[in-house]
């Protein structure tokens, strides 16, 4: 029951592209723009998150598997952007920035008044360090800024940190302001985490974020406010509970006892299980990647490379039905042109998916399709998918496609494989079939350059990065290249344009979207990210939309 | 002496041998901890980054295996075990890790395993004692089932019965509640024994079945001895027939079998502890192998071994020493 391929954390890639073309945000602007009654502080939070592990007490924010139990509750961005409001900006540790005209460098003005838990002022210094060490350990540059996206130099002067590309960095914006969290000089500068920065411990994380580690065992850790944190009068949750779960199993009883309020896990039959307990009870799971059926598309796989088998495949599946059936409804269908809808529908060319008849299944069509090639039901073709063992809605949803291929001659055979012999055969491009869903990003821009764009892919044998279905198509490569540095517009009608290749050559077949899964218990908490107030990404493994979560809930017990 | 001498020998070459499966069999499995890393942050990291950061913790991708294999056993020896390469415990010393989690499966599963033991035992006398009574009836057959039950099952069971139907009456996960500050208080105390009964009840529950079955027939063998139809002839009372003189000698079969049971307390019960959340080695052990996390998987690999074979060879002496014919064989 394991799911951790649907805890789909949008952190993105070193390597992927520009959110958002006004480059200035206004000076000053308070960081939670709309305006917002006050609460009074108190109350606890506790988080149902199944990590599958006990808690190593180590909270160092560039050591990746750890991570995401600091950014946000502790370390804190210099500008938050939100996926889900169309790259919605809320500044934090910078008040504003300002893009030289050629993208090739960027000024932050730093807040002030911004003091480290330690009672240490906070200051441009630090940002500024932040960023270089990341030069002199490169194991700590997770997301490549200095050896990838051509990072030169970083500097502060006075209340300014100008950070200088050899190239047009706006692509990079989501990583640099969004991702990495900005670390304290006076510690990181001494002692053993000078010494080693990427393998330090970190065990009492000293930061400028809402919370502070008080205590920390393997079984929980528990965070108390700040009472010296910049934004005053918050956090109005004065406590965060985020015990260890192992297994999807308890984590689930105790959201479904109440014991929990922040859930972040698939939960089976969640009406009965969840839903129906409480009328506090809640879900809101919107969707960000997509699941898809990768076709070997190289020529030694002379099946999966033809465009009328792949083609037939995409009219034969009923999406609909494979969301509602294999997924038990709590994931929405996707469709063919690869955006993920409704999360970013200011992308999705509808009119494109209509006219090229994906937009609901034709059975009679891929019958046609498949007989041109010279398979029927009596005369099957037959292809293996591979998937993954465990990922029990994922086999649902197969048994549901092997048997909607079946009529139109394509007899289908499900290998489960074991996690790493699946990667294995995944990276190499060993298979006909696959069952998988990319990381993704912000705009769908990421994750159809993840799946699409040339460079990401490699020969048969080799390891792709994410191309693993071996596309190659120095058209759409070309779109890929000219978004960086394309205005807002242009940004949504390259988009455009990828998805037309989406239907046309049938890369991959896309069929339901992966959510984030989310539910939540308003007994006593309030003020939830909701689907009418999608003011962050909502589970709790998102990292750093999880300190907004932490920065807008409050207690009525406490009020 | 020589006796005790091979015994020895073969206690090293053995340790010796599990050692070096314990290296290659886990780096022959697919996958590699860069791989494991890479699905644990979801692909969102180029695996390079992964690399540069796994290197800095130790993990030597290109080594040579030989030389891999040479530095792992003189670690193995010296105790320079390293820090854990995979999954959240990602650079945490596997000796703190480890010292974290063998306290709650010694005490969990090695206090459920003297239970279990103590329990069968005595209830395997008795049985043999009143061989066709009611008791004897009735008992055999039903840990004939009982014994061959799987730990899973048992423990859902007992999830459901307990935990799920009787509202939260006892806790089903976790080896204490965190909110409860550790320490010796009575709360904590009584926190941890809640939350270990269900685990230690289906480890007991499972194991009983064996020794009652053992020790019932070695007692039966043992009541047809000349001796203690002599002891009954003296007039002794019943209670000193059985204990002293049939359940004496009919225990020792089962003292051996314990003897190897104990090294295996120490893998704890995995699935007991993962059906639990109990995190206790068993656990450490499913959640290193998921994530190709070599240091810690050789040290607890070692630890398993070393306790088989340690009281494999407890065993041995102790045989030597009660049963002279062993000694004389030789």
């Amino acid at each position: 029951m394991r799911r951790s391929k649907t805890i789909v954390v949008l952190m993105a890639l070193g390597m992927l592209t520009a959110c958002q073309s006004n480059g200035k945000t206004t000076a000053n602007s308070s960081p939670n723009s709309t305006a917002e009654t006050t609460h009074k502080q108190g109350g606890t939070v506790t988080i149902s998150n199944e990590q599958g592990q006990t808690w190593p007490c180590q909270f160092n924010p560039f050591n990746p598997a750890v991570n995401l139990e600091s950014l946000g509750f502790v370390y804190e961005p210099l500008i938050y952007v939100n996926l889900l409001k169309n790259q919605a900006e809320t500044p934090m540790l910078a008040s504003s920035y300002q893009w030289s005209a050629d993208k090739k460098s960027i000024v932050f003005t730093i807040r002030d008044g911004v003091k480290w838990s330690d009672g240490q002022a906070f200051s441009a210094d630090d940002v500024a360090f932040t960023f270089n060490l990341m030069k002199q350990t490169p194991a700590t540059d997770l997301y490549a800024l200095w050896t990838g996206a051509g990072l030169q130099s970083v500097a502060a002067n006075g209340n300014q940190v100008t950070m200088t590309f050899s190239d047009s960095a706006q692509p990079y914006f989501f990583n640099f302001a969004n991702q990495i969290g900005i670390v304290p000089k006076h510690i990181f500068s001494t002692g053993d985490a000078a010494a080693h920065p990427d393998t330090w411990e970190d065990p009492n994380p000293v930061g400028t974020g809402p919370f502070k580690v008080d205590p920390c065992s393997p079984n929980n850790i528990q965070y108390t406010a700040n009472p010296t944190y910049w934004q005053a009068g918050k956090p109005y949750i004065q406590k965060v509970e985020y015990p260890a779960y192992l297994d999807n199993g308890p984590a689930n009883n105790d959201l479904a006892a109440g014991k929990a309020q922040w859930g972040s896990q698939f939960i089976p039959n969640i009406k009965a299980f969840y839903l129906n307990k409480s009328k506090d009870n809640n879900t809101w799971s919107p969707p960000v990647t997509n699941v898809n059926i990768f076709p070997n598309l190289d020529p030694s796989h002379p099946d999966t490379s033809k465009l009328a088998v792949r083609q037939a495949i995409a009219s034969a599946i009923d999406r609909n039905q494979i969301a509602l059936i294999g997924e038990g409804g709590q994931q929405p269908a996707a469709n063919q042109t690869g955006v993920v809808t409704p999360t970013f529908n200011k992308y999705f060319d509808g009119a494109a998916l209509s006219a090229a008849g994906y937009d609901k299944p034709n059975v009679d069509k891929a019958k046609q399709l498949m007989s041109g090639a010279g398979y029927s039901a009596s005369n099957p073709l037959k292809l293996t998918i591979i998937t993954i063992t465990g990922y029990t809605d994922w086999d649902a949803s197969l048994a549901l496609i092997k048997q909607e291929l079946q009529p139109i001659g394509i007899d289908l055979t499900i290998s489960d494989l074991a996690q790493q012999t699946y990667d294995d055969r995944l990276y190499n491009g060993d298979f006909d079939l696959a069952y998988y869903g990319e990381p993704g990003g912000p705009t769908p821009y990421y994750e159809l350059r993840q799946i699409l764009y040339s460079k990401n892919s490699a020969p048969i044998g080799q390891q792709a990065s994410f191309n693993y279905e071996r596309y190659k198509n120095p058209d759409v490569d070309k779109l890929f290249e000219q978004y960086a540095t394309a205005d807002d517009a242009t940004q949504v009608d390259i988009i455009k344009k990828v998805e037309a290749a989406m239907l046309k050559d049938i890369p991959i077949i896309p069929t339901t979207e992966s959510v984030d899964w989310f539910q939540y218990n308003t007994s006593d908490i309030q003020g939830w990210p909701t689907k009418d107030d999608p003011y962050c990404q909502p589970a709790a493994f998102n990292a750093p939309d999880a300190e907004q979560v932490l920065l807008h809930i409050w207690s009525k017990s406490a009020q | 002496m020589r006796y005790l001498l091979r015994r020895l020998g073969f206690f090293v070459v053995t340790l010796w041998a599990a050692l070096t499966l314990n290296f290659f069999i886990p780096r022959m499995m697919p996958g590699n901890p860069v791989q494991a890393l890479r699905d644990r942050t979801h692909n969102k990291l180029s695996p390079a980054a992964l690399q540069e950061m796994l290197t800095s913790y130790g993990y030597k991708p290109n080594q040579n295996w030989f030389v891999a294999y040479l530095d792992y056993l003189g670690n193995m020896f010296t105790g320079r075990w390293g820090v854990s390469i995979g999954g959240s415990s990602l650079g945490e010393p596997v000796t703190k890790i480890i010292g974290q989690a063998l306290p709650w499966t010694l005490g969990l599963v090695g206090l459920a395993t003297v239970i279990g033991f103590v329990l069968g035992t005595l209830a395997g006398i008795v049985a043999g004692w009143r061989r066709g009574s009611r008791l004897d009836a009735i008992l055999p057959s039903v840990m004939v089932v009982t014994s061959a039950l799987p730990y899973f099952l048992v423990g859902l069971l007992l999830i459901l019965f307990f935990s799920i139907w009787i509202n939260g009456f006892l806790p089903s996960d976790f080896n204490y509640d965190p909110s409860i500050p550790p320490g010796f208080s009575t709360a904590f105390i009584g926190d941890v024994l809640s939350h270990g009964l269900l685990p230690a009840l289906t480890i007991v529950i499972t194991s009983v079945g064996g020794w009652v079955l053992t020790m019932r027939n070695n007692m039966i063998t043992t009541l047809a001895e000349d001796y203690v139809r002599m002891g009954r002839a003296k007039g002794l009372t019943n209670r000193r027939i059985m204990f002293n003189y049939a359940a004496r000698n009919a225990f020792l079969p089962n003292l051996s079998g314990f003897a190897m049971s104990v090294g295996f307390v120490i893998s704890g019960a995995i699935l007991v502890e993962y059906v639990f959340n109990y995190q206790g080695v068993g656990y450490l052990l499913y959640n290193s192998v998921q994530n190709t996390d070599y240091p810690l998987m050789q040290v607890l690999f070692m630890l398993f071994t070393v306790a088989v074979l340690v009281s494999v060879l407890l065993c041995d002496f102790a045989t030597a020493w009660l049963d002279p014919r062993a000694r004389a064989k030789g």
